[in-house]
């Protein structure tokens, strides 16, 4: 929580013999996050690839080029294979399919090549076909020239009037007139002028003999013997496509885990006799890694904890308890937080849902987005990181439908009870009684909305200041407490917002009587606006700190301190605009709904319950929540949040299709 | 409902507020938006850096909103 993982950098250190099984044992514990060996020396060289890795590589191009000839690569096998399994039948494996599908698919492609070439040539014999011209007179003469194609109009009037020694040939086809024209060989140049104006595209002749009648009816026979040649070989590959295509796969996942492994050596250092690995383990991990190199390589490796130098920055591992998890993409959207850095992904856990659900706050809209959170989660449980937004989404609207229940006491923007202002509102009340009543009216406490927004605003911004203070207390002294500085400039600002709204408000009078009675309530006014001394002094006390912990330059960027609170009244305006809206098509369309006629009844609730769905339900939740991910982003991000950390990546692999050795 | 000419003119003064603040917004966020798409094509690191640009000229709006309510208060 709010730290990442705790690293200990480590050096392993062992005898050559014993690189195998230390990298496998690395491989088990999924533990250590390599770093790079660049620096070589004449006694420190980059490591070699185990033996192993080209033999392995090597079958792993086979099998893969088999697996895109037999088009597995969507496939999803059925059966796991476990790796003994695997490494007893590969070589034979590999044997009988090369013997049986190299062949074949090859024939394959050629047959297929085939089809295509004969299917060029009918629909290119095709349009000349009854002129019954054979197609060898189309071509070798010495001084004509034939011109095929085809025009949009018809040239013969022109054609022969400007030259009167060609024969022309035309046949209407689709949509078009096929045309033949036989051409002196000078005279070619002015022919195509005129047929060009004329819309024509030309149509190439295969080099072929014969009439055109008759090849294409042979060109048909042949595609047909060949069509039946390509269905025996695709069943013969779908038999051994159905026998094989597990094992396939399973081998291609063991034998990719296999080359990682052998190719490890790449990443690390080795000398005549040694082998020197750098990375960075977890400290909860270290007692762990240590044992299993210990059982395992039988004191050919040691591993041993070094102080860190200056400019390594480890790598970072979040940590975060399991229902903060998903929250943590929301952060690292944005960027891995350092490894010194505060990680807000528990803020966002509590804030993101609050304001999700101030805004959307209704319990017809809050359960569909729970369905939908649960059934994303469900349908995706194989996809984590569609999950976790489903889980997001599933918190959203669980606060939502809360806020729908207690607070705003509406449901598909219909309230439960008619507001006391204007009792004829259509309610809930009239189907079902629900003895609620809200806390806040959305569309008439305005005032009080955005009273509680900029509460949440001013809260919210002094935590991401305060995480500022912390990310700069080692660092800077000086900037930690320009942190503070702020801190006194927003509270100064906040005060003087509730002292001008006095006691409008539920949530003013509370802040007015509690937190701001402990100082005296002196105010004046200027330009007929209450400005209240304490709050002036606040403001003033962090202005002045300012220039001397952030630079003068900061002063420059006092107003935004104050368009940042303000920035938060979007928390209510979001919350009215949606109730509006869903009030405006709920008022539009009732009357329809419970009229008299009961086919426009019909069409008006088929009308309602899409406007609804689309515009309310919809784009609201998609506006609300992209409000909400952006305060934090925008206004708390921008206060503490550097980023820019490296992912924890272990050495570790993924076994989806196998089952390992032991 | 009677209202006299004051808070009559107050309650086109509010509309105007967030009329004039949206059209505003909108003019500013279409191109920063469009800049924005196209650099986070390019690169999907900008995504982040993209929002935070674009959502700016929101401030706007959200002033708007709040001179209109205030405006609302008025009457």
């Amino acid at each position: 929580m709010l730290r990442p993982e705790e690293m200990t950098r480590v050096v392993i250190v062992g005898s050559i013999d014993g690189i195998d099984d230390t990298i496998e044992c690395l491989y088990e514990t999924g533990a250590l996050h390599l770093i790079d060996f660049t620096k070589q020396d004449e006694d420190f060289k980059l490591g070699r690839p185990l033996a192993r890795a080209s033999d392995a590589s090597q079958k792993l191009v086979k099998l893969r080029s088999m697996i895109r000839s037999l088009d597995l690569e969507d496939l999803e096998p059925d059966k796991k294979f476990s790796v003994p399994e695997i490494e007893a039948k590969l070589e034979q494996a590999i044997v009988t399919l090369d013997l049986n599908t190299s062949g074949k698919v090859e024939s394959r492609q050629r047959i297929q090549a085939l089809i295509r070439e004969r299917e060029g040539e009918v629909s290119a014999l095709l349009p000349i076909r009854s002129f019954g011209i054979p197609v060898e007179d189309y071509d070798g003469f010495e001084t004509i020239t034939s011109i095929v194609g085809v025009c949009k109009e018809d040239p013969e009037e022109e054609l022969s009037s400007k030259l009167p020694n060609l024969e022309l040939f035309k046949k209407v086809g689709k949509g078009n007139l096929v045309v033949v024209v036989f051409v002196l060989n000078e005279e070619k140049q002015a022919a195509m002028k005129v047929l060009s104006a004329h819309g024509f595209s030309e149509l190439k002749i295969p080099k072929l003999n014969g009439f055109p009648e008759d090849i294409i009816s042979r060109n048909l026979a042949e595609i047909k013997d060949l069509e039946a040649d390509l269905s025996r070989i695709d069943a013969d590959l779908a038999k051994i496509k159905k026998n094989f295509a597990d094992f396939i796969i399973a081998s291609e996942e063991n034998l990719s885990i296999e080359v990682l492994k052998a190719e490890t050596p790449l990443r690390m250092a080795e000398s005549e006799n040694s082998f020197v690995i750098d990375g960075w383990v977890p400290k909860s991990a270290v007692e762990q890694l240590e044992a299993a190199l210990e059982g395992r390589c039988c004191g050919a490796a040691f591993i041993e904890a070094i102080p860190p130098e200056k400019e390594e920055e480890p790598p970072v591992k979040l940590k975060n308890a399991r229902p903060v998890k998903p929250f943590e993409m929301l952060v690292s959207v944005v960027s891995t937080p350092k490894y010194d850095e505060i990680d807000p992904s528990i803020v966002m856990f509590i804030v993101f849902p609050l304001f999700f659900g101030f805004m959307l706050g209704d319990l017809g809209f809050g359960s569909g987005l729970i369905a939908a959170g649960v059934l994303t989660r469900w349908k995706f449980k194989d996809s984590p990181s569609i999950k976790q937004f489903g889980t997001i989404v599933l918190a959203g609207g669980l606060v939502a439908a809360v806020f729908g229940l207690f607070v705003y006491g509406e449901a598909f923007g219909v309230p439960f009870q008619p507001p006391p202002t204007s009792p004829d509102e259509a309610s809930w009340a009239s189907i079902v009684n629900i003895p609620l009543t809200p806390l806040i009216h959305k569309l008439s406490d305005i005032k009080e909305m955005l009273a509680i927004s900029i509460v949440a605003g001013w809260a919210h911004l002094t935590l991401g200041l305060l995480f500022g203070f912390v990310n700069n207390y080692h660092h800077s002294r000086k900037h930690a407490i320009g942190k503070l500085a702020w801190i006194l400039l927003l509270f100064g600002i906040f005060y003087e917002m509730m002292a001008v709204a006095k006691n409008a408000t539920n949530t003013s009078q509370f802040f007015n009587s509690t937190l701001f009675a402990v100082f005296p309530s002196i105010t004046t006014s200027i330009i007929g606006t209450t400005v209240s001394i304490p709050a002036v002094m606040f403001a003033i006390a962090g202005i002045v700190a300012l220039p001397f912990t952030e630079g003068p330059i900061a002063l420059s960027e006092i107003l935004s301190m104050f368009s940042n609170l303000v920035s938060y009244a979007r928390l209510a305006a979001l919350a009215v605009g949606k109730g509006a809206m869903a009030l405006a098509f709920n008022t539009m369309l009732f009357p329809v709904v419970f009229g008299p006629n009961i086919i426009l009844a019909i069409v008006g609730a088929i009308a309602l319950g899409f406007t609804l769905l689309f515009f309310v339900f919809f784009l609201g939740s998609l506006s609300v929540g992209i409000q909400a991910v952006r305060l934090n982003y925008v206004e708390f991000f921008l206060k503490f949040f550097e980023g820019g950390g490296t992912d924890f990546n272990p050495l570790r692999y993924l076994r989806e299709h196998t089952t390992a050795a032991r | 409902m009677v209202l006299d000419t004051g808070a009559g003119l107050a309650l086109i003064g509010a509309g105007l507020a967030i009329g004039i603040a949206g059209l505003g917004t909108g003019i500013a966020q279409g191109q920063t938006g469009a800049a924005a798409v196209g650099a986070t094509a390019e690169d999907p690191k900008m995504f982040v850096r993209g929002i935070v640009f674009m959502v700016v000229p929101e401030t706007i709006i959200i002033l708007g909103f709040v001179v209109a309510f205030l405006l609302i208060g008025k009457t």
